[in-house]
């Protein structure tokens, strides 16, 4: 009987196999040119394959220009070496009435890939200007926050409630908003890719929304948002059941985020053998600022170089009605971190904003909210690396009582490690948590500091083993207030 | 009864519209955020567009806005938002001066003028200077022209300048620069300039009016110098990198 499905489920893949149709572009008259908008021709040769039971769509060495293409069931795009998908630069040119328009969209659709050794360049820079000229001559209308457009700037990738999605190999640049998108997918693979996309605000690296089963692996992103990112916009769905190894992260935002808008939740993560390095804010964020539940989180193996801050972990309320998330059995382990006193991604387009200021070196943080506890959060053989030098006269928050509780709970702000301006603490800050294991812990701060190494408020248990602290002059290592059951080992 | 009404009401509309000096967004005028557009003739645009139509802020928000040497015009005031930093362009040629003394912000003769906001203006001097050094190296530049290093703000014979919230960073030369002004107020203002030697936080001389409050300096150079030829100058709650509180040096 088990011989019987075997056989069949192997001939089921000689079938796929052997009658997976290639078509070459050229056969739709579609032109390699670089002038010539291809989008109308591109379409009829994705529904024509997708109508015929599906096959790969490749494209050989050229410059294809086009606007927005709706991928189908069944459709693989394969992007030769030498192949570019060129981003048309008229924002007429793609699906703006349609929420998350992208230059490469897909919704509902089954068995769809992305792959091969060649590039999708969004142009992105020129589509937001050409926007942003419409807007000003009156005829698109958009509120400009922050001064550009907030609404139909095209993303690089949409997908959303596709099954079996593979992209590989391929290189994606320069988008309008968000690189690429998978929302509400199940089984999605990402191998081998390399995002350089610091042409706009908001270019996420990578956002992976409400997806179940996914596999990302050996890919490079740099991206001026966010890098490899996580959210939930649903609250009856989450992300799940996701694995990351072998990727580096390089982002004037965070590098590897979960958030920010977390409705559903994260579950079920493993982050393995990853480097973030030039990296503005956190190399690792996990907040929940909008209800949502996270859990059993293990990140392992993580470099982090020229990045301003290693650990940032938040319950936040935004949305009063959403409730407040919550944030369970997160282990961070085999980790090190060098934090600079300079700008991290200085001389990148697109920089991280100068904000929250005055300030002087934001530590590391873990930070719920009263009665709203981050809990079981393990942090094994860490080793962070602080420039010191903080200067009280420029900003300060000592350890008096009344410093420690006039730092403002902000739960509705947006989360970031630097909210809160100067904290007590230049290593870690951690508030209203419970159940912390601290073990093997180095943290080392290069120049003198005016404030302890770690400051607990409100932490109800906690054990602390193996901790090595290595600074200047005769400061406090640890300092505890409102907190119970601390065990130093 | 009726006209008398509408007398008032016209008023009501002017004294308003005085009040309420209008916002233009950067963009409108193609100023780019981007970090390496020079977006000199663009903000030169706007500020006289401004002007010319009654006076207004020009509003930037987050991003990096390069720039070389701008002149504020009569009732302008540039609104750098939190995250909006404007940068000085490296090369010395982008840079104008007044009375000898260039600088990325310029004012002459001009009253009702502004520079406010979280933002941050970074004149990026070590560039600067490399620019100044290798023209004068290659006989470009006459020697004579190192000692006028850019400053950020160079203002000359302006009356009611407010400064409010905005961080000045990293000059070439000295900071800030005051010449026969009037009603000079500079409130809550962050100076951190240190990469070159010698950077004055603020240098004034001939002024009538000035008053600075609540704000922190970093310099290399004296904080605030003055040469004693002006008068009704107040200093309060001013400090420096080491907690000393500022006072007008002679």
């Amino acid at each position: 009987m088990k011989l019987k499905s075997i056989i069949l489920s192997l001939a089921l893949l000689c079938f796929t196999g052997v009658f997976a149709k290639d078509y070459n572009a050229s056969i739709f008259g579609i032109k390699s040119n670089g002038t010539t908008l291809n989008t109308t021709s591109i379409q009829k040769a994705i529904d024509l394959i997708h109508e015929e039971g599906g096959g790969h769509l490749n494209f050989y060495v050229g410059r294809y220009l086009t606007g927005t293409i709706e991928l189908k069931s069944d459709v693989h795009i394969i992007l030769h070496e030498g192949a570019i998908l060129v981003g048309s630069t008229n924002i007429y040119d793609y699906n703006i009435e349609t929420p998350n328009t992208a230059l490469v969209y897909a919704k509902n659709a089954d068995n769809i890939s992305i792959t091969g050794l060649g590039v999708i360049d969004g142009q992105g820079r020129d589509v937001a200007y050409s926007l942003l000229d419409q807007v000003h001559k009156g005829i698109i209308n958009d509120q400009l926050k922050y001064d550009r457009p907030a609404n139909r700037r095209p993303k690089g990738i949409y997908f959303r409630e596709c099954r079996n999605v593979e992209i590989s190999g391929i290189t994606i640049k320069n988008t309008a908003e968000w690189v690429q998108v998978y929302d509400q997918c199940e089984n999605l693979k990402i191998d081998k890719i390399t995002v350089d996309s610091k042409a706009f605000w908001n270019n996420d690296g990578l956002d992976i929304v409400d997806c179940k089963d996914v596999l990302l692996t050996n890919s490079f992103i740099d991206s001026s948002d966010d890098a490899i990112c996580f959210k939930s916009h649903d609250a009856t769905k989450m992300c799940e059941n996701v694995e990351v190894r072998n990727c580096v992260a390089r982002s004037s935002a965070s590098g590897i985020k979960f958030g920010t808008v977390t409705r559903g939740g994260y579950k079920n993560f493993k982050i393995i053998n990853n480097k973030v390095y030039d990296t503005y804010r956190s190399a690792i964020a996990i907040q929940t600022p909008d209800g949502g539940v996270i859990e059993n989180i293990l990140i392992d193996s993580l470099n982090v170089y020229n990045t301003g801050n290693a650990i940032f972990l938040r319950i936040g309320e935004r949305w009063a009605k959403n409730g407040v998330g919550s944030m369970n059995n997160i282990t961070i382990q085999n980790v090190y971190a060098e934090i600079p006193a300079t700008k991290p991604d200085a001389g990148y387009p697109y920089e991280g904003p100068i904000e929250d200021l005055p300030r002087n070196i934001s530590p590391a943080s873990i930070v719920g909210l009263p009665g709203h506890d981050i809990t079981n959060v393990t942090l094994r053989n860490i080793e962070i690396v602080y420039p010191g030098g903080s200067n009280k006269t420029y900003a300060y928050r000592g350890i008096k009582p009344a410093d420690l509780d006039g730092i403002p709970e902000m739960p509705d702000r947006y989360p970031e490690y630097s909210q809160w301006k100067e904290l007590p603490a230049w290593g870690f800050y951690v508030r209203h948590a419970k159940n912390l294991t601290f073990e093997n812990v180095t943290l080392t701060a290069k120049e003198k500091e005016y404030r302890p190494a770690i400051v607990f408020d409100d932490v109800k248990g906690a054990t602390l083993k193996d901790m090595e602290y290595n600074f200047p002059g005769s400061g406090k290592k640890l300092f505890k207030y409102k907190s119970t059951e601390i065990i130093q080992k | 009864m009726k006209k008398y009404k509408i007398f008032i009401f016209s008023l009501l509309i002017i004294f308003s519209l005085n009040l309420s000096a209008k916002d233009y967004k950067a963009s409108l005028f193609g100023v780019k955020s981007d970090g390496t557009t020079l977006n000199t003739g663009s903000i030169q645009y706007a500020i006289d567009y401004i002007s010319e139509n009654g006076g207004g802020r020009l509003v930037f928000y987050v991003g990096r806005y390069l720039t070389g040497s701008f002149y504020l015009k009569p009732n302008v005031t540039v609104q750098l938002e939190e995250g909006a930093v404007l940068v000085g362009f490296h090369s010395v040629y982008d840079y104008f001066e007044v009375n000898g003394t260039k600088a990325l912000i310029l004012a002459d003769t001009v009253e009702n003028i502004g520079i406010t906001g979280k933002g941050v203006i970074e004149g990026n001097g070590h560039a600067v200077l490399k620019s100044i050094e290798e023209q004068i190296g290659k006989g470009y530049l006459d020697a004579g022209q190192l000692p006028a290093k850019p400053a950020l703000i160079n203002f000359n014979a302006c009356s009611n300048v407010t400064l409010d919230e905005i961080i000045l960073r990293d000059a070439c030369g000295d900071v800030q620069v005051y010449s026969r002004c009037k009603k000079v107020k500079i409130n809550n203002i962050t100076v951190e300039s240190t990469s070159l030697p010698d950077s004055k936080g603020i240098v004034i001389s001939g002024c009538n009016g000035f008053t600075l409050s609540d704000s922190y300096f970093e310099t290399s150079g004296t904080e605030l110098s003055s040469n004693n030829t002006s008068k009704d100058v107040s200093v309060s709650g001013a400090v420096n990198s080491k907690g000393k509180k500022i006072k007008a040096a002679k």
